[in-house]
Order: C-alpha cells, then structure tokens, then sequence
C-alpha cells in the first residue's frame, strides 16, 4: 500500500508571518523502498515527515499511511498510529539519559506487540557489547545505533530518519546508512530519510527534491549504490 | 514500564532536591501525626480517669463544720453524692510543700499506679511526679512534722491532674509542691488544723447553684469551686483543645511548603525533559502512560514523605506523650491510642493534594504535541519584562545588572524563598517572645505590682488591727455580667475582685505606662489585663460584677487596665468591695505581708510569693528547651526550603554557568553571579516577618488568653531581632554551600552538550 499523499498544504504562523511549509505536496512511497528527501534548509522536508510520520497536523489534502487517512485520525489515534506503523529516528538521537543502552531499546520494545528480540536487535546495530552503558559514555555514531536500535525493535512498517547523520562524520555516517540500508534489506521496512546531504540520494529507491515547500523533482533511482560508496557532501 | 527505572535515577541525580521535600513532608506528618496521638492517648487517659475514679463536679469549703448528717440531708434533697475529706499542707524539706489528701471512697478516688493503698495510720501514697523530684521509692520512710510516714505506693488523683498548689497558679513544679493520700487519722497526726473540703458529684448545673444557695444560707462559704473553673482539672482539657490548633497549622503549613516545593521540581522536571516527553510522544507512547510515569515522581515523594512521617509520629508521640505525662498526672490507663483517623489523614491527604497539584502542574506540557515538544523552547527569555525596562536595570555594574535580571525572571522562586525565610523567622519570632514573656511576666507581675511577699487567706472574715508590716485585703469569687450594659462575651464569666486599701504599698497596679493604678480604684475599677482582653474592656467603659453567693450587682467605670498579666481580675476599694460582698466594713479575708505567719490557725492557705517565682524559673529550662527545637524547626526548614531552590537555581542555569567557567569566571565569581541573587529578598523576607510574626503572636496570645487565664506580653527586644537575623543568615548561608557544591561539579563540556541541543 505505501505512503501516498495527495496536494498536501501546512502553513505555519511564524510572527505575524504566515510560512507555507508545503505546497500542494503529491507522492507515493512504494512499500519496503528506500526514499530520501532532499533539500536545504526551509525547504519543508522536516515538515513532510512530520506530517507523514502524525506528530504535525496539515491544513488540506490528504496522507494515506498503510490505507489509513491521517487527517481523519484524532490525537488518540494518531498515537496508535505512530505506536503501531512507524519508528523515529531524530538527528539528536534523543535518547533518554539516565538509562542504559539496553533500557533505551526496551522503552521501543515495550510500544509493540510483535517486537523484534532485543539481543538480535542490539547484535544487528553492533550495541550488545556496550549494552549497560548510558548514552553519556557514547560517542555520536554510537548513540545514533542506540536510536536506530529502539526504533527497530518495536518491529515497525516505516522507519522515519530525520537527518540521521547529521551530527555524524563520513565514517560514522555511512556506518548508520549502511546499517538502514541492511533494516530495509532484512526486515522489508520502508526507510524515510531527510537530509540536506544530496549524495545519500545515491543509496535510495527513491529520491524527492523540495525548495520552499514544493515538490521539485520526485525519481526513480534505478541503481542505488551501496552507502559505503555513496558521494559525502 | 521501563521507564520507572529512570525515576530512581533522575532523583539520584537531583537528591538535594528530592531528599528536601520528603524531608518537609516527613516533618510535616510526623508533626502532626506525633502531637496528634499524643493528644489522643491524652484525652483517652483523662476520659478513662475522670469516668473511672469518679472526677468531683465541685468542692466547697464552710466556716464551721457540716456533720454527716448536714451531708445527708443535703444529699436527698439535692440528689448529689457528697463526700468529706481533709487535706493539711505540710513542709517537706527546706522548700516544698507536701498537700496530704485524705483517701475517699466515692469521690475522686486515688488510682495506685505502683505499691498499695495507705490503710493504715502513719502510710502515705505519693504522687510519683513528686517522688521522682524527690527521689522518693516504695517503701521509703518520710519524717513529716516528726512522724515517719511510710510510702506505700504511687498514686493519682482525678481532681490533682494538673497539680497546683493554688487555683491562681499557672505552672505546676514537682520540686516545690506535691500531693500524698493517707487515711483520716495521719493527717490529725500531721497537722492540728486541716482543712475540710467538701466533695460533690453526680450534679447536674442548676442542682450546684441550688445546693450553693442552700449551702450559703446556713454556714459562710469561704470557697466554692466548680469542675469547670478549677485548673487542675481544667489545665488538660484546655491543653488538648489548645493543642488542637497547633496539630493542625503547623503541619499544614510545613504540608502547604513541601507541595510548593514539588510542584516547582516537577515542573522544573518537566522543562527539562520536554524533548524526552516529545520523542516518546513521537514514538507511540499514549498521554496516560507518561501521565502515569510523571505521576509517579510525586507518588513516590508522597508515599516515602508520609510512612516515614506516619512512623516517626507513632515513634515520637510516646516520649511526647511521657512529657505530657510530666505535666499532666494522668495514669497509664491506656499507653498507646491508636487513631486510624489520624493515620488515614496523615498519608492519604497530603498524597491525594501531592497527586492533585502534581496532576495540574505535569498536565500542560503532557498536552502538547510532540512537535512543539521537540522543537527548542520559544527564547521568551531574550524579551525583556516591563520590570526590566526599568532604569534601574539600565545602569549600575555588569554583575548587578545580571544578578537583578536573574532574580526577576524567576519571581516565583523569589516568592518560595520570602514564604521559606518568612516561615521560619515568625518560628523564630515566636520562640524568642515566648522565652522573653515568661522573664517579663514574672517581673511585671510577681516584683514589680505584687510587692509583698506573702498572702495569707483566712478561712473566717479577719477584723484585727493590722501592724505597718501588713495590708487587708478581701477577695472573692464573682461572675462578669455586662460591660457597658451588654452581657459579656464569656457566658458565666467567673473571677475575681480584691478589695484594698487604695494607699497600699503591697500592691502597685502598674498600667502599660508604668504608672500605679492602686490610689485610682478610689474612683472606680482596675482590672486585669487577661480580663481585659478577653472581654475587650477599654478604659471608661463600666463594668458590672455580680457576687457569686448572694446576686448582689456592682456597676462602676472602669479607671485603669493593670498588667497583671496572670488572672481574671477586678481591683476596687475595700469598703465599695465589702459593702457589695455583704461583710462589715473593717473586715477583711486575706492580707499581704512581709512576714510569713507563725500559726497556722485559721488560715485558708499561704501563698509565698518567693514560690510562685522560683516556680516560674525552675520551669524555664523546659521553656529553653522548646526553644532549642522550635529554633532547630525553623533551621532545619530555612536550610531545606532555601538550598532546594538555590540548587535548582544552579541546575537550571547549568549550561550558562558552564560557559562562564569556560570564559574564565572563577567559582566564586559565578556563585556570586547566579546564585546568591536572592540575597536582597532574604533581608527583605525577614524584615517584613518580624512584624508579621510580632503581629500573629499577639493575636494568638489573646486568643489563648480564655483558655490559660493568662497573657503573656509579646514584646520584641534588639537581641530577638539580631539573633533571629544572625540565624536567617546562617540557614541561607548555609543553602549557598551546598549549592556551590553542585556549582563546583558542573562541567566545562555542559555548555558545547547544551549548545548542540
């Protein structure tokens, strides 16, 4: 079923200036594909999965996730909705600091009803070792694995990435892209990426472009690379 | 939940924090949940004594003997139970004076606590209050008046629960006066003049004043006393009623703080952890389940704060209540009174208010939605407030500036330190004027009005010529009908009026001026201040007293308010006085004197004045003692109120005091900077809380004055005030080391953390 999304508006007031997030916005994200979204700063890729992920609201048009409608979803239903389809990953990590690294996982694992084991998980994002250290004895790569992790385990049908490598260098970066490219491959999840990084549109199924709320460009990229090898800008 | 395990190590984090408002909610339910079941055992013990050993409904005193059959007929034609005793008052050592009480059958019978019952001539029982001032055992021999008396048990006695050697005392010491029980023919052998009180029971109110009418028709009554108006009986129930107050204000005082307190650290909590409550929003997690989680903070302070309040309390009130038992002669008819109710309120109110206000503090932000949560806060702090614009915040030096911006933007920490500060200086206050008015009430009243040395009362009116050494004086007990021609306040408003003789040099009716009244009651009445205040008698109004024995009414203007601060209290001339009593002229009952009387004969009792003020002072090292916790209270407090706030204070500005370690800034210099700000509003708080406290201990003493019959002066003294300052500032400054302390532990990475969140 995928992600569809049909003339999709958010204005923001900003001040007394109104900000149009996103204009008229219309795509399908194919089931278990890898899409990355592009664009620079106050483009409205960070509001477009907001809205597709249900912690933002939009003004008009519609956002099919999985059959369901989003803007017929009250706040109840929208936690469902976030509990039960998707997993978040933020530039941040944000994880919660005074647990540990195999707390962290669980508080993801306690939100789903078909959880992933949580050793497997920890294996795969290569945290087990480190599972009873807190996120302050972590570098950035690590604590971003940590989120990876507690967003995986709880199993989800799309995994949105909010600037994942952000805080993270070339290294680190493509450790993390190598390893949602690996939850795409293994698990069938469908993988969101938002990035200002245009080289990671390299690795995707899919590549958006957004400038000042629009759509610029939406493709089909043929042969994705591997992330190791994908262009660092 | 997982989550649950952050909990524990979130407040391990923020101990100081945490730990401060258990600790103000322990004090709080331990206070309460103490005085409260120490009272209770209290009331218990008094019921239970006063039921079982039949406490008397009054007693009376006669000019001549009434025989048995006097009693009898009294008896049937008023259907009360009368019983005759005598009681003798004997020297015991070099100061004090053993009352020996003749054992009854019916009325107010002796409670043996310990050893048995005197039976026979020559055995006493003691109160074991007195036998423990005196180090006095069971089976110890005592030489009284030249006959060995041997102690054959402890004892109680329902009508000596506060035990006072006369009604007009106000504190009762063990070291100068006690009671003993024995049988009829050891107090002949003690004593050729006892006393012979009459004792009734089973009464009802208008049976008194009919037999009272009866009685004073065939014999001169020298003392009539009801139950109600006699103070050793009276001194407990007052005590629990007056106590009634405490147990609740205080507590819920310390109880209204210690929710301030974690209402501000949850919303604190809150604040800092809104991008944690957005992601876990964004990932799924339902309102009511971090609801729950947030809740669960304030549950836990409430369940720790309240069962070790509840267990402390029960702990605490059983040496309370053995220092009540000090005071009050109550046996142990029930050790320990178990009050579910005070258990259910102790922990089931103070969690219920802790969870409600938690639940309206936490609910704001748990209403936002995840996105607003994620994102940075709005910088509200980079607007400048209306205060701020003022001029004052434009000049002055940098640090000032800084430090005063500090202190304005975060207002409601300002207003906790003020009702933290403010708190504690009135517990202070109170503390300093309580142990002052003692001083100055026994110096007032005792050295500089009353000015002989002793009072003897006869048992017959007196019409001897009196040397220069001595002054006559009549006294009785009257009741207070109007002022101004209303009635009073009080219903049957019972006290005293003395006659005397204008010119008298034994007695200085000292106004709040420092003038003598006594030459002025040729002219109308003097009364005292307790009098005053409870009937709010104000110079040139008149007043209207009627005799207790035979109605006979006396209105005349009020000409002067003494400070005689202890008792009820009416001054006039003596002839006006015997005219009104229904005595000849040139009689009198009583008189002051200089010299203590050689005989015993004839005389009602002695009142050595030299007693009554080593009374006072012997009992002021339990007054220091109060005092020491009371100021330990306040202290204890200061420190937790103060420090919890600075050290937030300190956590809030982490990120900035991080950054000026990184540019430099010394320690010092930072603690100067962020978090002694409140400085100015410690001295502002105790500036305004000893009026305040002076203002709130003045109502509470007028308002305590128809309980205990006694006002004590509040009066402010230089060294109250420094002291009180001295201490503030100990506590405050006391806050500030150990909020440095967590000044010192913030890293220099703190800032670059913050800054890339």
């Amino acid at each position: 079923m995928g992600i569809d999304l049909t003339d999709v508006n958010k204005v923001y007031q900003s001040g007394e200036v109104e900000v149009h997030a996103l204009k008229n916005a219309s795509l399908h994200i194919a089931d278990k594909s890898v899409v990355v979204i592009l664009g620079p700063s106050g483009s409205g890729k960070s509001t477009l999965l907001n809205v597709i992920g249900g912690i933002d609201r939009y003004e008009s048009g519609t956002i099919k996730v999985e059959g369901q409608t989003l803007h017929e979803l009250k706040d109840k239903m929208l936690t469902e909705y976030r509990r039960h389809t998707l997993g978040f990953i933020f530039q941040q990590y944000n994880l919660i600091p005074t647990l540990t690294v195999y707390e962290n996982v669980e508080v993801g694992r306690h939100l789903s009803e078909n959880p992933l084991n949580m050793q497997d998980t920890l294996e795969k994002v290569g945290m087990w070792d480190k599972k009873d250290k807190f996120p302050f004895q972590l570098s950035g790569g690590e604590q971003q694995r940590v989120a990876i992790a507690r967003a995986l385990v709880k199993n989800p049908k799309i995994l949105m990435c909010d600037e994942p490598t952000g805080a993270l260098d070339e290294e680190t970066g493509k450790k993390i892209l190598t390893l949602l490219k690996y939850v795409n491959e293994t698990y069938g999840t469908t993988v969101c990426i938002i990035t200002h990084n245009h080289g990671i549109g390299e690795m995707a199924h899919s590549v958006i472009r957004m400038k000042s709320g629009e759509i610029v460009e939406n493709y089909q990229n043929e042969t994705p690379v591997h992330p190791e090898r994908v262009t660092w800008a | 939940m997982i989550l649950r395990k952050s909990i524990i190590r979130d407040m391990k984090q923020s101990k100081f924090q945490y730990i401060g408002v258990v600790l103000l909610l322990i004090i709080s339910i331990m206070l309460y949940v103490s005085l409260s079941m120490a009272i209770a055992t209290l009331d218990t013990r008094n019921t239970k004594f006063i039921e079982s050993y039949n406490q008397e409904d009054f007693r009376f005193m006669v000019s001549e003997q009434a025989d048995a059959n006097q009693l009898s007929r009294w008896e049937s034609a008023y259907n009360v139970q009368l019983e005759k005793r005598l009681v003798a008052d004997v020297d015991f050592g070099n100061d004090a004076t053993l009352r020996v009480i003749q054992t009854t059958d019916t009325i107010n019978k002796a409670y043996i606590s310990e050893g048995e019952m005197p039976t026979k001539v020559n055995e006493i029982a003691i109160a074991p209050t007195f036998a423990d001032a005196h180090a006095i055992q069971v089976g110890d021999e005592l030489n009284v008046r030249g006959q060995t008396l041997t102690v054959t048990g402890f004892m109680f006695l329902p009508d000596y629960i506060y035990i006072l050697d006369k009604e007009s005392d106000l504190l009762s010491d063990p070291n100068t006066f006690g009671i003993a029980i024995a049988n009829e023919k050891t107090i002949q052998a003690v004593t050729e003049y006892p006393m012979i009180e009459i004792l009734g029971d089973q009464a009802k109110d208008e049976t008194i004043a009919s037999l009272k009418e009866a009685v004073s028709n065939d014999f001169t009554i020298l003392k009539w006393l009801n139950a109600e108006d006699n103070p050793r009986i009276t001194f407990v129930e007052s005590e629990i009623e007056g106590a009634q107050g405490v147990i609740t204000t205080l507590p819920l005082f310390i109880l209204a703080l210690a929710i301030m307190m974690t209402l501000m650290i949850m919303k604190r909590r809150m604040e800092m952890q809104r991008k944690e409550i957005g992601t876990l929003m964004a990932l799924g997690y339902r309102k009511k389940e971090l609801l729950f989680h947030y809740m669960t903070y304030a549950a836990l302070i409430g369940f720790i704060g309240t069962l070790g309040g509840v267990a402390l309390g029960a702990a605490l009130s059983v040496p309370l209540t053995n220092l009540y038992a000090t005071f009050f002669n109550l046996p142990r008819i029930s050790f320990f009174d178990w009050d579910v109710s005070v258990i259910i309120i102790g922990i089931i109110l103070p969690v219920l208010l802790l969870l409600g206000m938690t639940y309206l503090v936490i609910r704001k932000p748990l209403s936002q939605a995840p996105l607003d949560l994620l994102s940075p806060k709005d910088m509200q702090a980079g607007r400048k407030s209306t205060i701020e614009k003022l001029p004052l915040f434009r000049t002055g030096s940098f640090i000032s500036r800084f430090r005063l911006r500090l202190m304005i933007r975060s207002k409601a920490r300002a207003i906790y330190i003020f009702l933290g500060v403010m708190f504690s200086t009135i517990l202070l206050i109170y503390g300093f004027i309580t142990y002052n008015a003692m001083d100055e009430l026994v110096d007032t009243t005792y050295e500089d009005i009353y000015t002989y040395d002793y009072a003897v009362y006869y048992n017959t009116l007196q019409q001897e010529e009196l040397d220069e050494g001595a002054s006559g004086f009549t006294s009785s007990e009257i009741t207070i009908d109007e002022v101004n021609g209303e009635k009073t306040q009080k219903e049957n408003h019972k006290s005293m009026v003395f006659g005397i003789a204008p010119d008298t040099t034994f007695l200085q009716l000292l106004n709040n001026e420092g003038h003598s009244l006594t030459s002025k009651t040729k002219e109308g009445i003097v009364v005292s201040l307790p009098l005053a205040t409870m009937e709010n008698i104000e110079v040139g109004d008149t007043l209207t007293i009627r005799n207790s024995f035979n109605d006979r009414a006396l209105t005349e203007e009020v000409v002067g308010i003494t400070n005689v601060y202890v008792g009820n209290y009416v001054y006039s001339e003596h002839g006006k006085v015997n005219e009104f009593l229904g005595y000849p002229l040139n009689t009198y009952t009583a008189i002051w004197t200089e010299e203590a009387p050689i005989t015993q004969e004839n005389i009602l009792f002695l009142e050595d004045k030299q007693d009554v003020i080593d009374n006072f002072e012997s009992t002021s090292a339990m007054t220091r003692y109060s005092i020491i916790v009371i100021a330990g209270i306040a202290f204890l407090i200061g420190v937790i109120v103060l420090t919890l706030i600075t050290n937030l204070i300190v956590e809030e500005n982490g990120p900035s005091i991080s950054l000026l370690k990184v540019m430099g800034y010394k320690d010092k210099e930072i603690s100067k900077l962020v978090v002694n700000v409140y400085s100015p509003i410690v001295l502002i708080a105790y500036v305004c809380s000893v009026p305040i406290g002076m203002w709130s201990i003045e109502a509470m003493m007028a308002s305590i004055v128809e309980q205990t019959g006694f006002y004590l002066p509040v009066n402010l003294s230089l060294w109250m005030v420094i002291i009180g300052f001295l201490i503030i500032m100990f506590t405050y400054y006391t806050s500030l080391f150990f909020s440095r302390k967590k000044l010192a532990k913030i890293s220099l990475q703190e800032a670059l953390n913050k800054q890339q969140d």
